[in-house]
């Protein structure tokens, strides 16, 4: 499915819990199609997360929704060892990570860190892209080292 | 410098606190209106003369709770001129800033916290609290379905600053722990403390994992608890029977990145640093000038933060400005050379979270000199310093008549 076939319904179903709007459903529905879209500035190259319709540099409303890389590293991260929900229990912690994306200084996207041990995860790691299942069994943004052969 | 024409024309009259406590079973209206009585009856003024209220909350409306409509008709103030909503350390400002302008002569603040299901797992098997957070929040209470959106306000982003400010300062856990010891210390002598067993290090060190490294012993204490506030004139002020606590200056603080977490911006360059920066561009007055200092509490980064935006030392070094201000008799810190002590009343961390609110009662008290056998002898100024170093943080300094 590319993102184009994804309607506005499939998107609002899928995500009961976020707040959709016209700014920032291009990027679930980028989601449902296997794309982490971010906003970019045509005009200057910046780009805008989260999701706005205005560049913060250059004042052009010409931003749109393009795929990043995936490569980045870790910037800020969090074990989590006990969830909100009363009576809820992690078999083990989860890992938070705030990932710089090369895109850009200071870009940075919230998504777990996957196949890779808590204590491993340093700040300044460099992860990469991949892809593992929500409890809704969609296949969401998270993020793995980067392993040598690919360095 | 900046313009600060506000410089000792306010004063804070009244002050008043409840009890603090982890189930009080009381509404946070009922605990709101105690605090607002207690701090009407402090000032000596009849609450007719009040014409300007700040009530709790973020929302501006905020129907229900101690939102400013509540909390007008429940206490039957016939008239205001200036309404808000206000939480943090940033209501004590906005009411301070709407009775210099003219709106009202005569703000009363007040600000109620309960134990909330967010920030206390057991809160959630009392129905009184999970129909209030259900009412606020709606459906989406615990719901996630993205992952990327989960820290918007959230702690876990705090967490992740402590794992960075360690490994970017080569600071040890140690930094968190002494804020910790230090507001506990303070707390076991506060009879209004929730948390009054004595800590070390080591307990610290031993506390419950959270989001690591983020520990139960670097969040504060969630309680049922209410404070208030009035704030009037320099003019009025002379008239009352409480010694008025003048405003010397404040300031706000805000930057391009405040609403994602994860987009934070570098260690100095977050809220705190541009609001103490604008403080102290407003004020006479220098770090070395500060008695008593009230740096917030909500997770114990946040006190190391404002520590050093305000200049207590260099950026990355409170670890060492700890341990060289530590006074290992009565487990406390020391700042300016052994003269500043900080958090005089526990904090969050001990006493309980009042968003900050406590610490501008507490501080108003200590430069009335009426803490009783808590009093800091001599104390003559007070930095406030309340909210997060995303989003609208708060510097105020206050100074004794």
């Amino acid at each position: 499915m590319t993102a184009a076939e994804v309607s506005d319904d499939d998107v609002f179903s899928a995500f009961p819990a976020v707040l959709l709007d016209r700014d920032n459903i291009a990027h679930y529905r980028g989601i449902l199609a296997g794309k982490l879209l971010v906003n970019r500035c045509a005009a200057c190259g910046y780009w805008v997360y989260p999701h706005r319709p205005l560049c913060p540099q250059c004042l052009s409303w010409d931003v749109h929704p393009v795929e990043i890389s995936g490569r980045g590293k870790v910037f800020l991260f969090t074990l989590i060892h006990q969830v909100r929900e009363p009576g809820g229990r992690l078999r083990e912690p989860i890992v938070a990570a705030a990932v710089e994306l090369v895109e850009q200084s200071g870009l940075r996207y919230l998504a777990r860190i996957v196949n890779c041990p808590g204590e491993r995860i340093i700040p300044d790691m460099p992860v990469q892209l991949t892809w593992v299942e929500s409890e809704n069994s969609i296949p969401m943004p998270a993020f793995e080292p980067v392993v040598a052969k690919e360095g | 410098m900046a313009r600060n024409p506000l410089q000792g024309e306010l004063a804070v009259v009244g002050v008043g606190s409840t009890p603090y406590g982890r189930d009080l079973q009381r509404t946070a209206l009922s605990l709101g209106l105690e605090a607002a009585l207690k701090a009407i009856e402090d000032a000596g003024i009849d609450r007719q003369e009040i014409d300007g209220l700040c009530g709790s909350g973020m929302d501006v409306l905020a129907m229900g709770g101690a939102g400013f409509l509540a909390l007008q008709g429940a206490l039957g103030i016939e008239k205001t001129t200036w309404v808000k909503n206000g939480w943090l350390g940033s209501c004590f400002v906005y009411a301070a800033e709407a009775v210099f302008s003219g709106l009202c002569d005569m703000a009363l603040v007040v600000q109620s916290y309960t134990r909330d299901v967010l920030m206390s797992r057991s809160a959630a098997g009392d129905p009184f609290r999970l129909r209030a957070a259900q009412k606020k929040m709606g459906d989406g209470l615990f719901a996630q379905d993205d992952f990327a959106r989960r820290w918007l306000h959230s702690g876990e982003p705090y967490a992740g600053w402590m794992g960075r400010y360690m490994h970017d300062f080569g600071a040890s856990k140690d930094v968190f722990g002494l804020m910790a010891v230090n507001n506990r210390s303070h707390g076991v002598r506060n009879s209004n403390a929730c948390q009054r067993t004595p800590i070390t290090l080591e307990d610290y060190h031993a506390s419950r994992m959270i989001w690591a490294p983020m520990q139960m012993l670097d969040m504060d204490v969630p309680v049922d608890c209410a404070e208030a506030f009035l704030i009037t004139t320099r003019e009025r002020a002379r008239d009352l029977r409480r010694k008025p606590v003048f405003i010397d200056a404040m300031s706000l603080g805000g930057t391009r990145v405040g609403e994602f977490y994860e987009n934070t911006l570098g260690w100095t360059e977050n809220a705190f640093w541009v609001c103490l920066e604008g403080l102290w561009a407003r004020s006479q007055l220098k770090v070395e000038d500060v008695d008593l200092f009230y740096p917030y509490d909500g997770y114990t980064i946040d006190a190391i933060a404002t520590t050093e935006a305000a200049g207590f030392c260099k950026p990355g070094e409170a670890e060492d400005l700890f341990k060289s201000s530590w006074d290992a008799r009565a487990n406390i810190l020391r700042l300016n050379g052994g003269r500043t002590q900080v958090t005089t009343h526990g904090g969050g961390l001990s006493q309980g979270r009042a968003g900050g609110a406590n610490f501008y009662t507490e501080a108003v008290r200590q430069l009335r000199g009426s803490e009783g056998d808590r009093q800091i002898a001599g104390a003559k100024t007070a930095l406030v310093c309340i909210g997060s170093f995303f989003h609208d943080p708060s510097a105020v300094m206050l100074r004794a008549a």
